[in-house]
């Protein structure tokens, strides 16, 4: 960051915040609960970067610590912000931001879901992604949670839309539905065949994976990490170790960086071709799903050829790569991409001339720029939608500074558009790992990491193939992790996807769905939005004589079926 | 239908074409209780067109009420319980469960995290389980087999004449 900007950043919260610079890239803005909203107000009248995460850290009980830190990271390309503000733990409250921020309510949901932090002006909402038996004052990111105190306690049976107002029709979908891979679960309001208001329940594969992390070593955190998601392992544990290097002070080899360079995009080749034929499927083309998935096949080899295993690679280790590429392996990537590029040029017709797959994609679903900004969607649906922004170009990280990669992004905003955008960031896939594998710098794989990594904390960012996913590391010296906090992309893109889908058809849902590619698993977490009038809930309870409960229609299934073995 | 009414001998020729239906061309239906869908991918890819098991008459199916195998990803989720419990008793008898991965079997990786209630077999009966994390295609074609194998009626004496030692 140029001092300039530092200075202007400086001038604009004026007393409001205590402004520190930590490295080149981050700065650092002390404020208290009462001054944040304001200090984020004049921050944000500078149009200065977006909302990136929100990072709550628990110091513990009181006689070590006794607060809460809660860190607003706003980035802009390397460059971080945060606003820290401390609070104590037995009165923890901050002000909502979300009247200046539009896309801050998910991770203040979080927050206050996870750490027991209450956020004045956010709406009240039913439990987002902890289950519905989860006992009330308990949370998990506290330092002194221990997981027998989180004891089910009695709920009341779920209602399908008993917070809509009487006469609207709920479709509800999932968490096991055929348009769905991954468990979520939507209530789609509609008026005929339109949607008129929609919210979705995540959670379903919430594991708890930030605690588990604070539970193992810095080395077992990193195969923990790995399986937040089996579709982009490999970039989870490069964040990851990409973070702890830092935080170690590691300079790790350029030929190790060289290859998780390549298998990143390896990745990113088969999370797009998969993505490729699952999004046909859901529009019901499913030539193309069958095409797609023989091609990714093609990768699949590869990277079981160059890792041992065709999902969750484990390539990484804490200071380098456990495996080396040699020249045949080289060539067979070569070779693997050269019949991929040839493939990709043909799907890149399908998608753009096929007059079927045209009006199931062409103009449906658009997210407008403003409003893809508004909700801070990243990724290749915030490229799609005229957004720039590819942290391989924007704050290069591993190799992406000797092989720099040029964004793909579109302006047209629809579905086709984000068909179009992640087929053509297949072709810069190709052209970056040509690239790389004829300049691969020698050296060796990996160096030594220490058992023990310093003091400090430490952000990495990186583009997975769904967009921005965001690490925070916090070490205290020791041999665990002191909080490891991940931000997934498919959480941001939520906001956007409810909110877009209102006025869309109901049978354009799976294709709009499949448009963000979300990933269940990377979410781990869940949020509830409702649009168009909705005037809040009364509880319409299952009273009436043609509602039946939970447990009747439980009961009447077993009985139909003849169930039991 | 009234099988109770139905002479013995009809019921035995009734089942007999049911199993026979049944193991020839096994209806599947998939449910992830918390897995990081490296099996759900795993899984897809055996119905792509390099495995493609659906030549072999089994076919992933979106409806529990019309599956006779539910083929589970992942440990169980506090949330995923309930809904798994559900999606188990909204199946047909006979059913079947193949639970796919090394999470299904012990939490794996996951184990002892908080919002973990257990693996599959803590939840619901467990036919067969498949390790690996994730396991090949191959390997859950296998276990669909194993579990279809242990389905098939044991030979009569009149069938091992006819096929040698069997």
């Amino acid at each position: 960051m140029s001092t300039t900007e530092f200075s202007r950043i400086q001038e604009a919260v004026g007393t409001l915040a205590a402004c520190s610079t930590t490295s080149e890239s981050r700065m650092d803005l002390r404020a208290d609960a009462d001054h944040l909203l304001q200090a984020v107000t004049s921050f944000r009248a500078l149009n200065w970067g977006y909302l990136s995460a929100i990072t709550g850290l628990d110091g513990g009980p009181a006689p070590t610590d006794g607060h809460i830190g809660i860190l607003y990271h706003f980035c802009q390309g390397p460059a971080v912000v945060t606003f820290r503000v401390e609070v104590p733990r037995d009165h923890a409250v901050v002000p909502s931001i979300s009247a200046v921020v539009p896309s801050a309510p998910l991770f203040e949901r979080e927050l206050s879901e996870m750490l027991g932090v209450e956020v004045q002006g956010l709406p009240a909402g039913k439990r987002q992604f902890l289950s519905d038996d989860w006992p009330p004052g308990v949370y998990p990111l506290r330092k002194d949670f221990s997981p027998e105190s989180a004891v089910p306690v009695a709920r009341s049976a779920p209602v399908i839309g008993s917070e809509e107002a009487p006469g609207t029709f709920i479709v509800p979908i999932g968490p096991q539905h055929p348009a769905l891979k991954e468990p979520g679960h939507f209530e789609f309001a509609v008026d005929g065949e339109i949607i008129t208001g929609a919210s979705v329940r995540l959670g379903y594969v919430h594991r708890g994976i930030e605690k588990g992390a604070e539970d193992r070593s810095w080395v077992q955190a990193l195969y923990l990490v790995e399986r937040i998601c089996g579709i982009c392992s490999h970039i989870h544990a490069t964040a990851y170790t990409l973070g702890v290097e830092a935080l170690a002070g590691m300079t790790v080899p350029p030929r190790a960086q060289a290859i998780r360079t390549i298998i990143c995009e390896l990745e990113r080749v088969h999370s797009h071709l998969l993505w490729l034929g699952v999004a046909a499927h859901e529009a019901g083309f499913d030539t193309l799903f069958m095409f797609s998935w023989r091609d990714r096949e093609t990768v699949m080899d590869l990277l079981e050829s160059v890792t041992g295993n065709r999902v969750n690679y484990s390539v990484n280790l804490l200071g380098g790569v456990k495996c080396d590429i040699d020249a045949a392996a080289a060539d067979a990537i070569r070779r693997g991409v050269d019949y991929l590029q040839e493939r990709t040029r043909h799907y890149l017709k399908i998608v753009t001339t096929d007059e079927s797959f045209l009006r199931r994609t062409r103009g449906v679903g658009a997210i407008s720029r403003e409003m893809s900004e508004r909700y801070g969607t990243v990724g290749p649906t915030a490229r799609a939608s005229g957004v720039t922004t590819d942290l391989r170009k924007a704050a290069p990280y591993a190799a992406y500074g000797q092989f720099p990669v040029e964004p793909v992004f579109s302006q047209a905003c629809d579905q086709e558009a984000r068909f179009v955008v992640r087929v053509k960031e297949l072709f810069e896939c190709y052209r970056v790992l040509r690239e790389i594998l004829d300049h691969l710098p020698g050296g060796d794989l990996a160096i030594p990491a220490p058992r023990k990594v310093p003091e400090g904390e430490a952000i990495s960012r990186v583009e997975a193939p769904r967009g921005e996913l965001f690490y925070y590391l916090r070490s205290t010296g020791g041999v665990k992790p002191d909080r490891v906090k991940v931000r997934t992309p498919s959480l941001c893109n939520w906001a956007a996807v409810v909110n877009v889908v209102v006025g869309q058809k109901l049978a354009d849902i799976p294709v709009i769905l499949a448009g963000i590619d979300p990933c269940f698993s990377c979410n781990d977490r869940s949020f509830t939005l409702r649009r168009r009038g909705r005037t809040g809930g009364s509880g319409h309870g299952s009273a009436s004589a043609e509602t039946w409960s939970w447990e009747e229609l439980r009961a009447y299934g077993i009985r139909y079926y003849g169930g039991g073995r | 239908m009234p099988d109770q009414k139905l002479p013995s001998a009809w019921k035995r020729a009734i089942d007999r074409v049911a199993l026979w239906s049944r193991i020839n061309s096994p209806w599947l239906v998939h449910f992830n209780s918390g897995s990081c869908n490296g099996c759900d991918i795993e899984i897809l890819a055996t119905l792509a067109p390099r495995w493609d098991l659906e030549r072999f008459g089994v076919k992933l199916w979106g409806s529990p009420r019309h599956a006779d195998v539910l083929v589970c990803t992942g440990p169980v989720t506090r949330l995923a319980r309930e809904r798994l419990v559900r999606v188990y008793e909204q199946m047909p008898s006979p059913k079947f469960v193949v639970a796919i991965g090394s999470c299904g079997i012990t939490g794996g990786a996951f184990h002892g995290c908080y919002n973990i209630v257990g693996d599959i077999g803590d939840v619901i009966p467990v036919d067969v389980y498949v390790p690996g994390c994730p396991p090949r295609p191959e390997a859950i074609i296998d276990g669909v087999v194993q579990l279809l194998t242990k389905l098939k009626p044991p030979r009569t004496s009149r069938a091992r004449a006819a096929g040698g030692a069997g």
